[in-house]
């Protein structure tokens, strides 16, 4: 995952603010740079907009400050358009009445238009300063999901951070049609030797379809239930910095679900990648 | 109902080829022989690796590319070759040799790879028929060159030291040199699915050696039991219009490879033949200049000859075996898949070895033996071939020593076998597993699962009723029944209630450990006393000389085999006369019935998704359990106590083990039950060739293989064996026209068909 600019997109609120630590920290480790985006009924002068964002000239050292007029969300999926192997950073919502959880009309916007990864940030974390030491990696198995794994394997040679993928069994779920999909065991003769070989396989195919690394620290971690609970409790108990998910570009509610939860529980910032749609098995 | 006739004469042979090696591509005509993989798909290359495994029983080469790509995992197994890695309690683990045909080829400097430039076409081609591997490739580079290749590659079935590499070659578009290298090269790093397998070193060449070298060769040898493995090799390169290249040969510790280097005309073809002859520790003192020799009266000149007589020898094998289904092109291609594999596993010629769970097919469950072989592959043999049947019974006589020793030491008498063996026979089942959900589970399997003893009494008493072999009753088949009776004879108490309790095992549900009184194991241990029993009358009355001279040997007196009587006769077997049901061990039906079809998913086995313990607190079961008895006794139990327990245990069942759908499709065909029947059936037909779950990728589920077989003819064809010989009670699927199959018994051969079976039946006034 290449990446030069960093987009994050300002209101003139304070949760806003959130999305700034994170998204610096990310531009400093792959030495992209940092833009500071408000859009607006009408443009401003840069020292009204700078007050307005509640930054100071110092505070900028580094970054770029810019402004568009229009509506918000197409605002800045235009902006992101005009730069080269863009990345947005964005609080989930902005607007205080909002329960924790939520996620407003125009990072929804933004998630449904971006064609560039996207990475979503809690506005409750503040302004807390953001480093990179364990990315969660959940993994459904199929070759497409794999295809988009790529920027946690980047960000983690960048950092040096472990990298955890979960696989999630959820009852009742179908396995994966798509040929050449890896889901857990659907037998498991002997577990002493079914567990080690599926790990191993597991991760291998992961590395070999996706980010062929060496130097990447993978460990898998399976988990049982609901896809979404599931994510949200290992990424808590592992004290993850980022959640990296793959998203095949559905909002319908019952395709989305697992992704929405993720966005509204996790505790940290997740980053979305688009994957291509599974292709159909026989 | 009978639906048999003795088989014809020896048919006519079919025509074979006689160019010196068949024309690429020219594979058995009818699609229900081949299993073709269209393209190139390189998340799946670890599972088309398994399932194209070329193997004969003494040594299985995956189906992997030749020139490799980021996701192979060559690897060659060899039956009998183990190591032990230097870890505290490490287990003996067959090791990954050198998969001995791997190749190279650059053209103008460009590495002809799947993953530069472009293929073309490209397509491997599986001929479960004859045996043959085939791949049909063409390629063309980024700078535009474009290549075609055919290449051939069998494990002779004919000659099972000897492996056949036929490659052809054709610039389609250019002239220009042209480099092939064929390599031979110890792994670097374990074969996949990885806890490590011991690790092979090069056997260094003896310094006082002076002689002549060639053929090249490459001997390894195996850490932990010193065991080794050689390869030589003889190739040939040759201009289909010219006379041969002659290569560089390279040779380094662990590695010895051949190079040639031409200059290619458009449009010539260019053949590469390579014999390889594998020997070993086990089969000879000098491993690698026995392999040497083995080529000295073959080689590339002979490849023709080598076809043709592996094709014979496949004749043979299907001859006997093959299963035909009118109805159903899917059946009909898995249960050849199933005999294929089958046939590929086991070396009548070998003693000493047994089946792995995944055959020679790949490195997982590092090549350890189970109760797979007795209840679910050998029936196979039993019927096809019997002198592989026979070896591989006489393994489990050979290890009977670790088997004694192993009941031994847990205060028994007799034997009880290892749930996990290798070469010697001892256990070698792990203590506990990392689970990935970062649970360590301990593995009791080793301490409690104890009635593989019966399992392999079973399987020497079908094979004596089979084939009357009498001498091998006499020199193997009765010990093991006698000594297996022994173990179950101490291994239970005496309750209060005067009947005899088993307490403390693993029964083939494996969800539920440390149980009391397992129906399973409890009856088929009184089935193994009595057979003892009805043994021991046998020898006693026809040969009374072997019958008191194993007397002696084993120490075995009148009290202990009045005792074994009083023993079966007061087995505790749970069954109650009033719901006609046998409790799959004692408080079975106390426990939480939960649906296991609410968690049923393609996304996980069943104890994850409901958890380890609650699974454990439940009726979910992980596989045949009670309904494998039913099979295994079926002449014991009623007409309603069979058809109450199947429907009392199915739907309790997760099969969360490939062991299980076939036995289930069997029992409901013979039950009657063709939707369901039908259902398991194509469950356990998918287990390896369904393209979506990877199963296959750490090698071919051999159990589900054989009771893939078992399913078809005991189930569907309705097999049974009468005094008047074999006879067939078909019940065949909807769409099945009909289900033929040969058959062996008692040295004669049968050609079953159902379609036979129904005219007899229609003819009967």
């Amino acid at each position: 995952m290449k990446i030069e600019s960093v987009v994050v997109p300002l209101d003139g609120t304070l949760p806003a603010l959130a999305a700034v630590p994170v998204a610096n920290a990310l531009a400093d480790t792959v030495g992209a740079t940092l833009h500071l985006l408000h859009v607006c009924e009408r443009p401003r002068r840069q020292a009204a907009l700078l007050r307005s964002l509640g930054l100071s000239p110092e505070e900028m050292e580094g970054f770029v400050l810019d402004q568009r007029t229009g509506r918000p969300a197409q605002g800045i999926l235009r902006y992101a358009g005009e730069l080269r192997h863009p990345t947005v950073v964005i609080c989930t919502h902005t607007g205080m009445e909002k329960p924790r959880g939520a996620i407003g009309s125009v990072a929804e916007e933004v998630i449904l238009g971006a064609h560039c990864p996207v990475v979503l940030v809690q506005p409750e974390r503040g302004l807390e300063p953001w480093a990179l030491r364990r990315i969660l990696l959940p993994h459904d198995g199929t070759p497409a999901t794999t295809a988009a794994m790529d920027p946690a394997g980047d960000l983690a040679e960048l950092t040096g951070a472990e990298v955890l993928v979960v696989y999630v069994a959820a009852p009742g779920e179908p396995a994966p049609t798509e040929p050449g999909s890896f889901a857990a065991p659907r037998y498991l003769d002997q577990p002493q030797h079914e567990w080690p070989a599926w790990a191993s396989e597991f991760i291998s195919r992961m590395s070999a379809l996706g980010h062929p690394t060496s130097e990447v620290q993978l460990t898998l971690l399976m988990a049982a239930g609901d896809p979404g609970e599931q994510i949200v409790r290992v990424s808590r108990e592992h004290e993850s910095d980022l959640v990296v998910l793959a998203w095949h570009g559905s909002w319908e509610p019952r395709r989305a679900a697992t992704m929405k939860r993720v966005i509204r529980e996790a505790h940290c910032p997740v980053l979305l990648v688009r994957a291509a749609r599974p292709r159909r098995g026989e | 109902m009978r639906g048999s006739r003795p088989a014809p004469a020896t048919p006519e042979l079919e025509a074979t080829s006689r160019t010196p090696v068949p024309a690429a591509g020219a594979s058995s005509a009818d699609a229900a022989w081949r299993l073709v993989e269209e393209g190139f798909d390189l998340a799946r290359e670890h599972e088309i690796e398994s399932l194209f495994t070329i193997s004969n029983g003494y040594i299985g080469v995956r189906g992997s590319l030749a020139e490799g790509s980021a996701f192979s995992a060559p690897a060659a197994f060899i039956a009998g070759i183990f190591g032990r890695r230097p870890a505290p309690d490490a287990m003996p683990e067959r090791v990954a040799a050198p998969d001995p045909l791997r190749l190279r080829i650059a053209v103008e400097g460009e590495e002809l790879r799947l993953d530069r430039g472009k293929a073309l076409e490209h397509r491997r081609v599986f001929d479960l028929k004859r045996g043959l591997l085939w791949r049909e490739w063409r390629h063309r580079t980024p700078a535009g060159r474009v290549t075609r290749i055919r290449e051939l590659r069998l494990a002779s079935l004919a000659d099972r030291h000897l492996l056949l590499q036929a490659l052809e070659l054709e610039p389609v578009n250019y002239s220009g040199r042209i480099e092939v290298v064929a390599w031979i090269e110890r792994p670097e790093s374990a074969a996949p699915h990885a806890s490590p397998l011991p690790a092979l070193r090069p056997v260094p060449p003896d310094p006082a050696d002076e002689g002549d070298h060639t053929p090249p060769r490459l001997a390894l040898r195996a850490e932990g039991s010193g065991a080794v493995v050689a390869y030589a090799v003889k190739s040939e390169l040759r201009p289909a219009d010219g006379p041969g290249v002659a290569p560089e040969v390279e040779t380094r510790p662990g590695r010895v490879a051949e190079r040639w280097t031409f200059t290619a005309r458009l449009g010539s073809r260019y053949r590469l033949t390579r014999v390889v002859a594998v020997r070993t520790s086990r089969d000879a003192e000098e491993p690698a200049e026995a392999a040497a020799a083995h080529l000295a009266r073959t080689g590339p000149g002979d490849a023709g000859r080598i076809v043709r007589e592996h094709v014979e020898a496949w004749r043979e094998r299907w001859r006997a075996a093959d299963v035909e289904v009118d109805g159903d092109p899917s059946a009909q291609r898995a249960l050849r898949f199933a005999c294929h594999h089958l046939i590929g596993a086991a070396n009548p010629d070998d003693e000493r070895v047994s089946i792995s769970a995944r055959l020679l097919t790949g490195g997982i469950y590092k090549g350890h033996v189970f109760w797979d072989v007795e209840i679910y592959m050998l029936p196979f043999y039993i019927h096809t071939h019997p002198p592989t049947a026979r070896a591989l019974l006489m393994y489990r006589y050979h290890t009977l020593p670790a088997a004694r020793e192993k009941a031994r030491a847990l205060g028994w008498r007799g034997a009880l076998y290892a749930w996990e063996s290798t070469d010697t026979g001892e256990e070698a089942t792990p203590r506990a597993v990392l689970a990935p959900d970062g649970v360590l589970v301990p593995i009791r399997n080793g301490e409690q699962e104890d009635h593989i003893s019966a399992a392999v009494a079973y399987a020497v008493w079908q094979y004596w009723r089979a084939t009357g072999d009498v001498r091998f009753l006499l020199d193997a088949g009765a010990e093991i029944l006698l000594e297996t009776a022994r173990f179950w004879a101490s291994r239970g108490e005496w309750g209060e209630d005067g009947r005899y309790h088993i307490r403390h095992v693993i029964g083939p549900d494996e969800y539920h450990e440390d149980v009391d009184d397992s129906a399973y194991t409890n009856l088929m241990a009184q089935w193994n006393l009595e057979r003892a029993l009805e043994a021991a009358g046998l020898l006693r009355e026809r040969w009374p000389g072997r019958w008191r001279e194993l007397e002696r040997r084993l120490g075995i007196e009148p009290e202990e085999l009045r005792a074994w009587d009083d023993v079966a006769a007061a087995m505790y077997t749970g069954f109650d006369p009033r719901t006609g049901l046998f409790e799959q061990f004692r408080g079975y039906h106390d426990l939480e019935d939960v649906d296991p079809a609410e968690y049923a998913s393609g996304a996980g086995p069943a104890d994850i998704l409901l958890g380890r313990e609650r699974t454990r607190r439940s009726k979910v079961i992980k596989q045949a359990d009670v309904v494998l008895l039913l099979y295994l006794l079926w002449d014991r139990f009623p007409p309603e106590v069979r058809e109450a327990n199947f429907r009392y245990y199915e739907p309790r069942c997760a099969h969360g083990s490939s062991l299980s759908p076939s036995i289930h499709a069997l029992v409901a065909a013979r039950l009657g039950d063709m939707a369901l029947a039908m259902r398991y059936f194509r469950q356990a037909a998918e287990i390896d060739l369904a393209n979506n779950m990877g199963n296959a990728a750490g090698g071919v589920h051999a159990a589900a293989l054989g009771g893939l077989w078992q399913a078809a003819v005991f189930g569907f064809g309705g097999l049974r064996f009468t005094d008047g010989g074999p006879e067939l009670e078909p019940r065949l699927p909807p769409g099945w026209r009909a289900l033929r199959f040969p058959i062996q018994w008692r040295g004669q051969n049968y050609c079953m068909d159902t379609d036979e079976a129904r005219k007899g039946e229609e003819a009967e006034p």
